[in-house]
C-alpha cells in the first residue's frame, strides 16, 4: 500500500497528470470563484458585449452539414472572407453564415499556403466588413476578443491577451525517417509511410551522409539543417546504400503530418490546429480556442481588427495573423482570384471561338 | 521542458560560504518584521555585530532600489499600492472597466518583465523571478530540483549568468537561487501583507517550454479562481517550463510561483507568497524541507532498467541492447522494442526517458507501454539497482 502511494507520488506521474493527483491535496476546502465570474465567464463577457457585436456582424461561420467547423473573417461588403484555408478546404460542401444570413454557395477565390489562408466569395451586398487596426505597437497585454462556439444566431466571445512577442513561427518540418547513430552515422531505421522520404525512395538501412551538400555528423545537425525549412519546401538528400551514393529530393512535411506521436507540451495540450507551424509572422495569444474556433478575427476592445485566427498551437498559445500582412494577403489573393478568373474567361472565349469555327 | 522537473541527482548540500552573514541580514530585515527597529533587532539576531549595519544598509537599498516605485519602500509606512478599483467589483461592467484592467497590466508588465527569468537545467527548463537586486530568485522546488545545484539563468536580454540553489520546501514547492553573478539585478516586489484575494486580477508570466529570445516571456491575463492556505489557483494558462514563474496582482506585485498545471486548463496551480515567506530563512539558508513530492531528498532514485536505446524523429526511445540478467531482461523486453511510455507518461527521447527511469527507486514495479512489431504492449518491470 505504502508503495502505491509513493510511486503514486515519483515524479513522473506528478509531472503531467500532476495537476490531477495534486488538486484533491492540495486545494480542498479552499475558496472558489463561481464559474460565470472566471476570465471566460458569462458575468465577465457581458463587459464584452459592444465588441462581440462585431463579431456578430464581420465574422463568418462555416459549416459542413450542420456542424460548425471554422470561423472567417468578413473583409468586404460584397461578400470576400477570409478563412484558415487547411480547414475549410478539406471541406466539399462548405455553408457560410454572416450574421443571420445563410450562404449556401461559397467560391474559392484563391489560397496562400505561407499563411494558410484562404480568400472565399459568397453573393452578398450589404455586409459589415471588419474594421482594420494597427499592430505596431506594444502589444503584450493588450484585450483580445474572437469567437468562442457560437449558435445558429448568435456569436459568442473568448476572451483573452495579447501574450508574448510578435514574430516568425518556424520549425515543425521533417523528412519523415527514424534515425539510429552509429557512429558518425545517420543510419535510417523506418521510414514513416506518408512522408517525403518515403516518396522520396529513402530506405531502411540507408545512411543519409549530406543534406544540401553538407555533411551530417549527426541527428542535431539535420534538425539544425531542418530549423530553417518551411513545409513543402525540397531539399537534396545525399544516401549511401550499400556502398552506392545516390541523391534524393525530398519534400519536407510538418511533423503532425507525417508522425502521431506528440511532444510532453503537445501531448498536455489537447487538441490544437494541423497547420500550427510555419508561420511568417503571428501575434501570440493567451487565447483558449479549440482548433474548430480558428480562423475569425482578433478584435481589440474597441472592436478593431488586429488580424485573424490562425492556429491553436498549444494548451496555452493561439496564434493570429496581424491586420498588416493580412490585408497585403487579400489584396494579393483578390488580384490573383481576378487574374485567373480573366485568364480562364479568355480560354472559354477561345475555346467558344474554335467551337464556332 | 518538463512541467515538473525532477531532481538530477545532486548529493551536495551546505556550502555555506563566509558572506552568508549578511546577506542573511537582508533576509532578516526583509522578512522580520516592516520597522526599521524590528528590522535591526532581527539583523542582530541573526548574524551580531558591525557587518550588521552594511547588512542593514543593503537592505534597504535593496527594498527601495531602482525600481522606483512606491511599494519598494515598504516599512516606511506608505503600505501597499492602491488595489485596482475593478477586483472588488463581482464582474467587470464596461468597456471602461476593461480599459482600466488593461491599463494596470501593460503598465505592470513592463515594469516586472525583465526580472522573469528561464532557468536551464541541462536536462530540461524552467522559470523563475528575481526578488532582489542582488539576485535572489524564487522558482519552483520541482524545477531547481535539490540544494546547492549549479544551475544557469537566463535574463530577458538572453544573457547566461550563472547561480547555485539555496534551499527547498519539497512538500510545498518552493525553492530558492541566488544569481553568484554581480548584479544590480532587475527585481520585483512581493505581496508581503498578502493582500490577494479570491477573484482578483492576476496576470503569469513565464518561459514557457524554454527560454526563447525571439518570443520573449509570455504573459497571460486571468483571476484568482480558487483561494487555499498552501495552494492558490488562477485561470491564467500554463504550460511546461512555465514552472517555477511569477503570478503578479495588477500592481506587478508577486503574489505567487507557478507550480503545476490543474485538471482543467482553466485552474493553474501556484504556490503563495505567503508559503515562501514562512520558509524564507531556512530557504536561504540552504534547507531541504519535507518529504516531497516536489523534490526528492539527495540519495533516492538510481533505479536501473539496462537497456541502451536510441532517439527517434517521431518521439519514444528504441531499444538497441539489453544488459544480461537486469530488470529489462527479466521483463523480456527485446532489442528492437520502442518505449512509448514509462508509469503513463510519454517517452519524449533518451533524456526524458533516462531521468523517468532514474527519478525512481529500485525495486519500484512500473508500467511501460511498448511498440512491438507495430503492436502496443503494456509490460510491468520491477526496477533493478545498477
Amino acid at each position: 500500500m505504502k508503495k502505491s502511494w509513493r510511486s503514486k507520488w515519483n515524479w513522473a506521474s506528478v509531472r503531467l497528470a500532476a495537476g490531477l493527483l495534486a488538486l484533491g491535496a492540495f486545494s480542498a476546502g479552499g475558496q472558489q470563484l463561481e464559474g460565470p465570474l472566471r476570465l471566460n465567464g458569462r458575468e465577465v463577457l457581458k463587459a464584452f458585449e459592444p465588441v462581440r457585436v462585431v463579431l456578430q456582424e464581420s465574422s463568418a461561420v462555416f459549416y459542413e452539414g450542420w456542424k460548425n467547423i471554422n470561423y472567417g473573417v468578413v473583409v468586404s461588403s460584397d461578400g470576400y472572407i477570409l478563412a484558415k484555408a487547411s480547414e475549410v478546404q478539406p471541406v466539399e460542401e462548405l455553408t457560410v453564415r454572416v450574421n443571420r444570413e445563410h450562404f449556401e454557395e461559397v467560391r474559392v477565390v484563391a489560397t496562400d499556403f505561407d499563411w494558410d489562408v484562404a480568400l472565399l466569395k459568397v453573393a452578398a451586398e450589404g455586409l459589415e466588413p471588419v474594421t482594420w487596426g494597427e499592430t505596431d505597437g506594444e502589444l503584450h497585454g493588450t484585450w483580445v476578443v474572437t469567437n468562442g462556439a457560437s449558435s445558429r444566431m448568435r456569436r459568442r466571445a473568448r476572451v483573452g491577451v495579447v501574450s508574448a512577442n510578435t514574430r516568425e513561427i518556424r520549425g515543425g518540418v521533417v523528412l519523415g525517417v527514424v534515425l539510429k547513430t552509429d557512429g558518425e552515422k545517420l543510419v535510417v531505421e523506418k521510414v514513416s509511410e506518408r512522408s517525403g522520404a518515403a516518396e522520396a525512395g529513402i530506405k531502411e538501412g540507408d545512411l543519409i551522409v549530406k543534406a544540401e551538400g553538407k555533411e551530417l555528423k549527426s541527428r542535431q545537425d539535420l534538425m539544425d539543417l531542418l530549423d530553417d525549412k518551411a513545409p513543402r519546401e525540397r531539399i537534396l538528400i545525399t544516401l549511401d546504400r550499400d556502398g552506392e551514393t545516390l541523391e534524393v529530393e525530398v519534400e519536407l512535411k510538418t511533423r503532425s503530418k507525417v508522425f502521431k506521436e506528440l511532444s510532453r507540451n503537445q501531448a498536455m495540450s489537447g487538441r490544437t490546429s494541423d497547420r500550427r507551424t510555419y508561420f511568417p509572422r503571428v501575434i501570440q495569444t493567451d487565447l483558449m480556442l479549440s482548433p474548430r474556433t480558428t480562423g475569425g478575427p482578433l478584435l481589440d476592445l474597441h472592436g478593431r481588427c488586429l488580424g485573424m485566427i490562425i492556429a491553436r498551437s498549444d494548451r496555452a498559445e493561439t496564434y493570429a495573423i496581424p491586420a498588416e500582412e493580412l490585408q497585403e494577403v487579400f489584396r494579393r489573393l483578390l488580384n490573383r482570384g481576378e487574374r485567373e478568373e480573366g485568364e480562364a474567361g479568355e480560354a472559354r472565349a477561345e475555346g467558344s471561338d474554335s467551337a464556332e469555327g | 521542458m518538463g512541467f515538473l522537473l525532477r531532481d538530477a541527482g545532486c548529493a551536495a548540500r551546505g556550502g555555506e560560504s563566509s558572506s552568508m552573514g549578511s546577506t542573511r541580514c537582508i533576509r532578516a530585515l526583509h522578512v522580520g518584521s516592516r520597522s526599521p527597529a524590528a528590522w535591526f533587532k532581527a539583523c542582530l539576531a541573526s548574524c551580531g555585530g558591525g557587518g550588521c549595519v552594511a547588512g542593514l544598509l543593503m537592505g534597504l537599498a535593496v527594498a527601495g532600489g531602482p525600481s522606483g516605485s512606491p511599494a519598494a519602500v515598504e516599512g516606511g509606512g506608505t503600505g501597499p499600492p492602491r488595489r485596482l478599483y475593478v477586483n472588488d467589483k463581482r464582474a467587470p461592467e464596461s468597456i471602461r472597466d476593461l480599459l482600466k484592467i488593461e491599463e494596470a497590466l501593460k503598465e505592470a508588465f513592463q515594469r516586472v518583465r525583465k526580472a522573469a527569468v528561464g532557468i536551464d537545467l541541462g536536462e530540461g527548463a524552467g522559470s523563475g523571478v528575481i526578488v532582489s537586486e542582488d539576485g535572489l530568485v524564487l522558482t519552483a522546488a520541482h524545477v531547481s530540483g535539490g540544494v546547492d545545484k549549479e544551475v544557469t539563468v537566463i535574463l530577458e536580454d538572453g544573457s547566461r549568468v550563472e547561480a547555485r540553489s539555496l534551499g527547498l520546501a519539497s512538500d510545498t514547492d518552493c525553492a530558492m537561487l541566488q544569481i553568484e553573478g554581480e548584479g544590480p539585478f532587475p527585481h520585483v516586489e512581493l505581496d508581503r501583507e498578502d493582500t490577494a484575494r479570491l477573484g482578483d486580477w492576476v496576470f503569469s508570466l513565464g518561459h514557457s517550454g524554454g527560454f526563447d529570445g525571439e518570443r520573449g516571456v509570455a504573459v497571460r491575463l486571468g483571476r484568482l479562481v480558487r483561494v487555499a492556505e498552501e495552494t492558490i489557483q488562477s485561470d491564467c494558462k500554463l504550460i511546461g517550463g512555465d514552472s517555477g514563474g511569477p503570478l503578479f496582482d495588477m500592481n506587478g506585485r508577486l503574489i505567487g510561483i507557478h507550480s503545476r498545471v490543474g485538471r482543467s486548463n482553466e485552474e493553474n496551480m501556484h504556490v503563495p507568497i505567503r508559503v515562501f515567506l514562512r520558509h524564507w530563512e531556512d530557504l536561504r539558508a540552504g534547507e531541504f524541507l519535507g518529504e516531497g513530492p516536489f523534490a526528492k531528498r539527495p540519495g533516492e532514485g538510481g533505479a536501473f532498467l539496462g537497456v541502451a536505446t536510441a532517439d527517434r524523429e517521431e518521439g519514444g526511445v528504441e531499444i538497441t541492447d539489453i544488459v544480461e540478467g537486469s530488470a529489462a531482461s527479466e521483463a523480456d523486453l527485446k532489442v528492437g522494442d520502442v518505449i512509448l511510455k514509462v508509469g503513463g507518461e510519454g517517452v519524449e527521447d533518451r533524456e526524458a526517458f533516462s531521468e523517468l527511469i532514474g527519478g525512481k527507486k529500485p525495486g519500484e514495479v512500473i508500467k511501460l507501454v511498448v511498440l512491438r512489431d507495430e503492436e502496443e504492449l503494456e509490460i510491468e518491470v520491477e526496477l533493478g539497482e545498477r
